[in-house]
């Protein structure tokens, strides 16, 4: 795939499933934005490898959850770049993924389902919204937003975070419909349990060995495996896909 | 980086010769300084062990020394304990092995070392392990007890991380005075566990040292040899056989040599559901250290006629390796391991030409290799590193003729097969010499207190000393209250 000419914006982008996506996009020659909120030495990291894999890079910190944090991204990565082609939604929330001690269903609160959705949806709606004027001048561009397989098969019931990855494939498949006929796609990644990152890192072994036990293609997703999806919708290969979650997760999930 | 290994106690570290060992091929460098004693430092090193041995170890109760070991064996467990850390951090870039396959390889191996644990170390070789503290009562009339040896030399070989502690906590168990030399490829473990012990149990502090000499340095390890009263080694036959002849004629010498270990699947496993998984368990066993264990597979024997056939389990078997090694990478290899890897996978081709039958898959850069053999062929051992054969056999029963020529060199048989079969295969491998049997999966992860290679841990360590019921008897006839 040849992302040459093209700029991409990854939110998240220091660590872990989105810096992993921001070096595939810099392997195929892309000009990356790599967003990060606090570790400034991490995303120099990743803005230095990605220009040692051959593609362009610069790190941006923002809140992407603050409006005006937001406005000021979009704004430093035009006056970079010159435009923005490519949107990946990948910045969530801070989880503690532990099947062990996840709250149970009596033990939430309707403030830990909000701050989920406020997690998921605040940062999606305000960056799509902010790169709409550079986009419909443009004709086009692709977005891609980040949720979970867990939305299709909760095989561990994290309710708030799953719910609010739930209502970010709803927004997204609206988004479809509004924007296609502007020539710009909205698409979703639904990746399993991605290991090792820094959400993930304390699963223990035997979540990770029935997860991968359950799975056809028998091992949990590295980072990495994420990426080629992501990549894949990014590109003019899925030029007639909008609307759609792609499944990364080993087969776990069929639909 | 620099990391002090080995464990001196009364010598301070500027008395002592440190030499570097350098570490870190695929990533950052690290150094490892290792001691080098000279001659009468070893000599005054023993006398220092044996001395503080006698006063000290030797006047615990077993039961008490359990509970220093599981202790520091706690304390290596939690991964908040800078020890912990340290171990974590240091030994893959050591051994090159991935990191998360050390983590967890570190916890499944340290939980064999718990007080319930040792306990089953204890049991296995002494009906009474109390005949470690006092003179117990035996079966055929008399008493005795077990006196483990004042110094006790542990000659220790390979790569996988904390094997020295299995012989060393042994030694601790029998209350002898230990000496141990740790391996170039892994200098480091032994010293960590030897350091923590001292900070938590600092009367015990003097009782044991690691040392290190340069492989081939024969004059320091004779220098430790002469020390010894018995003398336990690992490693290849040749180096074996060279420490033999200098051990001194009326020490006890223990060797532990290379082994070579194989998997049965049983044609009675191999149905649909069970197939892929039994491959989960194979090719974990083969991803474990990379072989390198004298528990590790070299070959599988897989039988003709299930459902699934050996030639379709290669199949699952080959993606189970291609999977872990996105999970757990295989190490960077040296060039000779390389070269080792290459030549064996050149041999299995060249077979193959005349073999339609034979096939050879493998994974990007030789990651891993797995020949598929369909005539009936002898145990041979692979080149390591992820390289294996899957031999079709028309019935496990008929393995004998095939394992036969390595008879002195069998341990470790993996074995997926219904109950019955499982004791009528271990009838025939026990007589062809194999001393283990495990379940696939678990080859490289001995249950606490298994007889490495068809021994006693802790038996053979020990001298009895009995009270024959005819001294007991003569001794009452002068009691003070004789009637």
């Amino acid at each position: 795939m040849d992302f040459h000419d093209k700029v991409v914006l990854v939110t998240g982008a220091s660590r872990g499933i989105g810096a992993a996506i921001a070096k595939a996009f810099a392997a195929e020659g892309a000009a990356v934005a790599v967003n990060y909120l606090r570790n400034t030495e991490a995303a120099a990291t990743v803005a230095d490898e990605c220009r040692n894999v051959g593609g362009e890079a610069l790190a941006f910190q923002a809140d992407v959850t603050d409006g005006t944090a937001i406005t000021a991204l979009v704004d430093q990565v035009l006056e970079a770049f010159g435009k923005i082609d490519i949107l990946v939604n990948n910045a969530f929330r801070p989880y503690t993924f532990d099947p062990e001690h996840r709250k149970m269903f009596w033990e939430l609160e309707w403030t830990d389902y909000r701050t989920q959705i406020d997690g998921a949806l605040i940062s999606t709606h305000g960056l799509c919204k902010a790169v709409m004027p550079v986009m419909r001048k443009r004709s086009g561009g692709a977005i891609i937003n980040i949720a979970t397989d867990l939305v299709a098969r909760p095989t561990i019931p994290y309710h708030d975070y799953t719910t609010a990855k739930a209502a970010l494939i709803g927004f997204s498949r609206n988004l479809a419909m509004e924007l296609g006929p502007l020539g710009i796609r909205v698409n979703c990644v639904a990746p399993g349990i991605v290991y090792p990152t820094d959400a993930t890192r304390g699963t223990t072994e035997e979540v990770k060995e029935s997860i991968t036990a359950n799975t056809p293609l028998k091992r949990i997703a590295k980072p990495e495996d994420v990426a080629g999806p992501v990549l894949f919708l990014a590109s003019d290969w899925s030029s007639f896909m909008t609307g759609q979650t792609l499944y990364v997760d080993g087969g776990l999930v069929m639909k | 980086m620099t990391e002090r290994a080995g464990y001196l106690p009364g010598f301070p570290a500027e008395e002592v010769e440190w030499r570097g060992l350098r570490f870190g091929r695929a990533g950052e460098p690290l150094e490892i300084a290792v001691p080098a004693l000279t001659d009468a430092q070893m000599k005054e090193l023993a006398a220092r062990v044996r001395d503080a041995a006698r006063r000290h170890l030797k006047t615990l109760s077993v039961a008490r020394i359990a509970d220093i070991i599981d202790r520091a064996i706690a304390r290596l467990l939690d991964r908040g304990d800078p020890y912990r850390q340290k171990a974590e951090s240091l030994l893959p870039v050591i051994t090159g092995y991935d990191a998360e396959m050390v983590r967890l390889g570190l916890t499944g191996y340290l939980k064999t070392f718990r007080k319930p644990e040792l306990n089953k170390f204890l049991a296995e070789d002494f009906a009474n392990p109390r005949i470690l503290d006092e003179f117990q009562p035996l079966a055929k009339g008399g008493v005795a007890r077990a006196h483990g040896p004042d110094v006790l030399a542990h000659i220790w070989a390979g790569n996988v991380p904390g094997l020295p502690l299995w012989s060393l906590i042994c030694g601790l168990l029998v209350k002898a005075g230990n000496i141990g030399k740790v391996p170039s490829a892994e200098p480091l473990f032994a010293g960590l566990f030897a350091q923590l012990l001292a900070e938590i149990e600092p009367s015990i502090a003097d009782c044991f040292a690691i040392v290190w000499w340069k492989g081939g340095d024969t004059a320091r390890e004779t220098a430790l040899l002469r020390e010894a009263d018995v003398v336990l080694a690992y490693g290849g036959n040749d180096a074996l056989a060279a420490i033999r002849g200098r051990v001194p004629v009326t020490t006890r010498y223990l060797a532990y040599g290379h082994k070579i270990s194989f998997g049965m699947i049983s044609r009675a496993t191999l149905d649909i559901r069970k197939a892929p998984s039994i491959a989960h368990q194979a090719a974990y066993d083969v991803v474990r250290y990379d072989q390198q264990g004298c528990y590790s597979p070299h070959v599988f024997f897989v039988e003709r006629g299930g459902k699934v056939s050996p030639r379709e389990f290669r199949g699952y078997f080959a993606h189970e390796l291609a999977c872990f090694e996105q999970k757990y990478p295989r190490r960077a290899l040296t060039i000779g391991e390389s070269s080792d890897v290459a030549a064996w996978r050149h041999q299995q081709e060249l077979t193959a030409f005349s073999h339609p039958d034979h096939e050879i898959t493998g994974g990007e850069a030789g990651a891993w290799t797995v020949a598929y053999v369909e005539d009936e062929e002898d145990l041979a051992p692979s080149a390591l590193n992820r390289t294996v054969k899957i031999v079709a056999i028309d019935s496990l029963a008929d393995v004998a003729p095939q394992i036969a020529p390595y008879k002195a060199f069998l341990q470790t048989v993996g074995i997926a097969a219904p109950p019955e079969e499982l004791y009528r295969l271990a009838e025939i491998l026990g007589q062809a010499g194999v001393t283990r049997i495990s379940a696939l999966g678990r080859m490289t992860a001995p249950e606490a207190g298994w007889h490495h290679d068809g021994r006693f841990n802790l038996a053979d360590l020990v001298t009895l000393t009995e009270i024959e019921h005819s001294a007991e008897a003569f001794a009452d006839s002068f009691a003070p209250y004789v009637d």
